[in-house]
């Protein structure tokens, strides 16, 4: 593979992650919060379709991007009330969640379908470093929404690990009973980080309608990368900064079949795009045969319910 | 919710039982009739549309009960795995390999075999198809307790890609060979094929799928599985005490579970599709299975009933594509979407009771209602799991 071809599939890598990037950046602060959203599917789909039509109707991205988080945030305050206030069963409530969300995007969705968007994210080059060689033109040649995925990985391990709140967070992940006992108000908590896990879900939907495609396509604009998102969650063993570099990965499965395909090289589309999954299914199951819970929260899915009467 | 409180019931009576699917549906119909209206649809015209068209004519309701078969197979994979706590959300990908078995096996058996060979061949093998998806994640489950909700989830992915495969991206033995141009699955041999029931759609596999109803509320009601199965659900730790093996019960639970959806995709193939078809195959029936079960509160034969109703709004996609008002199909989707988020919200109304706060109890008589509530609650929050 030649030096250019390398350093386009990279780049392409890079597209290809941001948006699993802001996703499961949401499912992680769902998921540390002991809430299980299977909902980033229905989240980032709607999250796509409110950001076109946004963007569609005011021809401006930052606009569509408040619109798709929006969107999320809407559709993850449904699964905040089912789980967290009717202590309905989490896993079913995610489903339910992917269900009604991508109807809810097609039906929206579908008297634009086939329309295209001005408003898109556009390049933005960090001046000097874009010059590094191979570096420059796969990392700082992007767009503003990759930088600030980055900065926003980077505040969430800083608000997880060093900051009163986020240590409070990981209490009522981890045992909710002493966070509630520590006086820390454990539904609220749980009602924050859930919306606010939506909100991203929903930027990164809107990420590949505002950046990748700038077409709503009513079946394919996220083509099950939120099942990849959730995936990636447990793969970075629920730590911000590794996200990144996963989903890197994961998008580098998603664009090397074109790349390959270009050199010559057969490995069928179809096997690679099962990668993701089966890698997660790996790091499952090492984690679970070494008895390591790979940073999981304790009381991940677990309804609470104080016993006061 | 200051003033209310919930207090947990003893055993729900008939009517919350009833009462929770009922408003759900009603509560799901009335959230879309909102969205129609807001979009400029007619919400009864649509509604009366989606009745008439998969109900009242003999040829759509041959068609709802031809697409509730599956569904109730998927429902009834949903359901026993959720009555023992264990959530395979895989069905999607148990049907997609039930498929793959089922059309591999009555295809390497030929032609000339007859149908009292093939039958048996297609159900079995799309019925061990199944459980050999799920057979993975089960012993992991059992043995180093690895979450069967992630593992099943990302298999039914990968057996999106591998029925892909077999028919787009390969020249595989599924793939037809007389059809370079579009690919397209091999046909299944004439004896393979489920009958019919007259000129309708409805085909044997509806036999099956009742048949599969009756033998898992036997086993359920009558068996020492089905009492195993009760208490590991009711009470997970006092099952450990009472002897039950709970690995085994785990593993046997779950590869009766991806058998019923394998059993779902092979009639699916023996009866619609008769081929491995990589976009026509119950797509997406194996999370309206979860949907089926949910609504029949995981009851065997509650499930048939929600199979239909689930029948009628899968189905009606076709009428809808009819109507003059261009109604996005998607409608139905979020109708399942809503139903199911209004069912599972309200099954904590089947589960407890609100009650107005009362004024202050005495600090004694509370004591003794915490400690007996408290572990019933906490019982009921080990099952919610």
């Amino acid at each position: 593979m030649n030096h250019s071809v390398l350093v386009s599939t990279l780049a392409a890598a890079v597209i290809a992650g941001t948006p699993l990037v802001w996703a499961s950046l949401g499912a992680l602060l769902n998921e540390r919060a002991g809430v299980l959203n299977l909902g980033v599917e229905g989240m980032m789909l709607l999250g796509a379709c409110t950001a076109f039509l946004a963007s569609h109707a005011t021809g401006s991205a930052v606009v569509g991007l408040l619109a798709g988080a929006l969107g999320g945030a809407g559709l993850a305050t449904v699964h905040a009330v089912s789980s967290i206030t009717l202590r309905a069963n989490q896993i079913v409530s995610g489903l339910a969640l992917t269900i009604f969300g991508s109807g809810l995007a097609r039906y929206l969705g579908k008297p634009v379908e086939g329309t295209t968007i001005t408003g898109k994210i556009g390049d933005l080059p960090v001046p000097g470093l874009r010059a590094l060689p191979v570096l420059g033109p796969v990392l700082f040649d992007q767009d503003a929404l990759v930088y600030l995925s980055w900065v926003a990985c980077a505040l969430a391990a800083f608000y997880l690990g060093r900051t009163r709140p986020g240590l409070n967070l990981r209490a009522v992940g981890d045992s909710p009973a002493t966070a509630d006992a520590m006086g820390i108000r454990v539904a609220a908590t749980r009602y924050a980080h859930t919306l606010a896990g939506g909100a991203l879900c929903g930027v990164g939907g809107a990420y590949l309608v505002l950046r990748v495609v700038s077409s709503w396509n009513q079946e394919g604009t996220t083509g099950g990368q939120g099942w990849i998102a959730l995936a990636l969650v447990v793969f970075a063993g629920w730590r911000p900064l590794l996200v990144i570099a996963g989903a890197y990965l994961f998008g580098l499965a998603l664009r090397a079949n074109f790349a390959l395909q270009g050199e010559g090289v057969a490995i069928p589309a179809e096997l690679l795009s099962m990668l993701p999954y089966l890698l997660t299914i790996v790091v499952l199951v090492v984690l679970s045969v070494t008895k390591r819970d790979g940073g999981a929260p304790q009381s991940l899915g677990r309804p609470f319910v104080r016993d006061e009467r | 919710m200051k003033g209310l409180t919930l207090e947990r019931r003893a055993a729900a009576g008939v009517r919350e039982v009833l009462a929770v699917p009922v408003l759900s549906v009603l509560g799901g119909l009335l959230l879309g009739a909102i969205f129609l209206r807001a979009t400029g649809h007619d919400p009864v015209a649509v509604y009366r549309e989606m009745v008439t068209g998969t109900l009242t004519t003999s040829y759509g309701l041959a068609d709802t009960v031809t697409t509730s078969i599956p569904l109730i197979l998927a429902g009834l994979a949903a359901a026993v795995a959720f009555r023992v706590n264990l959530y395979n959300i895989g069905g999607e990908g148990q049907i997609y390999l039930g498929a793959v078995a089922a059309t591999g096996a009555t295809l390497w058996v030929g032609d000339t075999a007859p149908a009292v060979v093939q039958l048996p061949v297609l159900l079995v093998a799309g019925a061990a198809g199944g459980a050999a998806w799920i057979a993975v994640p089960a012993l992991l489950r059992a043995w180093f307790g690895t979450n069967e909700t992630i593992t099943t989830l990302m298999l039914n992915l990968v057996a999106l890609y591998l029925v892909q495969y077999l028919i787009l991206g390969s020249h595989s033995f599924w793939r037809d060979p007389d059809s370079p141009t579009f690919p397209k699955g091999k046909p299944l041999p004439d004896a393979a094929r489920l009958a019919t029931f007259g000129t309708t759609s409805v085909h044997l596999g509806l036999v099956v799928a009742l048949a599969a109803v009756g033998v898992v509320a036997f086993v359920l009601r009558k068996l020492r599985l089905g009492l195993d199965m009760k208490i590991m659900g009711d009470a997970p730790d006092a099952a450990r005490y009472a002897g039950i093996p709970v690995r085994r019960t785990m593993v046997v639970v779950l590869l009766a579970s991806g058998a019923l959806a394998g059993l779902a995709g092979a009639v699916e193939v023996g009866g619609r599709t008769h081929q491995l078809d990589p976009n026509g195959t119950a797509v997406g029936f194996g999370y309206t299975g979860i949907i089926v079960a949910a609504l029949a509160r995981l009851s065997p034969v509650g499930v048939v009933v929600t199979a239909v109703l689930l029948g009628v709004l899968e189905n009606s996609k076709s009428v809808l594509q009819t109507m003059s008002d261009q109604v996005p199909l998607a409608i139905t989707t979020m109708l399942e979407g809503a139903i199911l988020i209004f069912a599972i919200g309200g099954e904590i109304l089947v589960r407890h009771r609100i009650r107005r706060r009362t004024a202050p109890v005495t600090p004694a008589a509370q004591e003794t209602a915490v400690g007996e509530t408290a572990a019933v609650e906490t019982a009921a929050e080990e099952t919610a799991r």
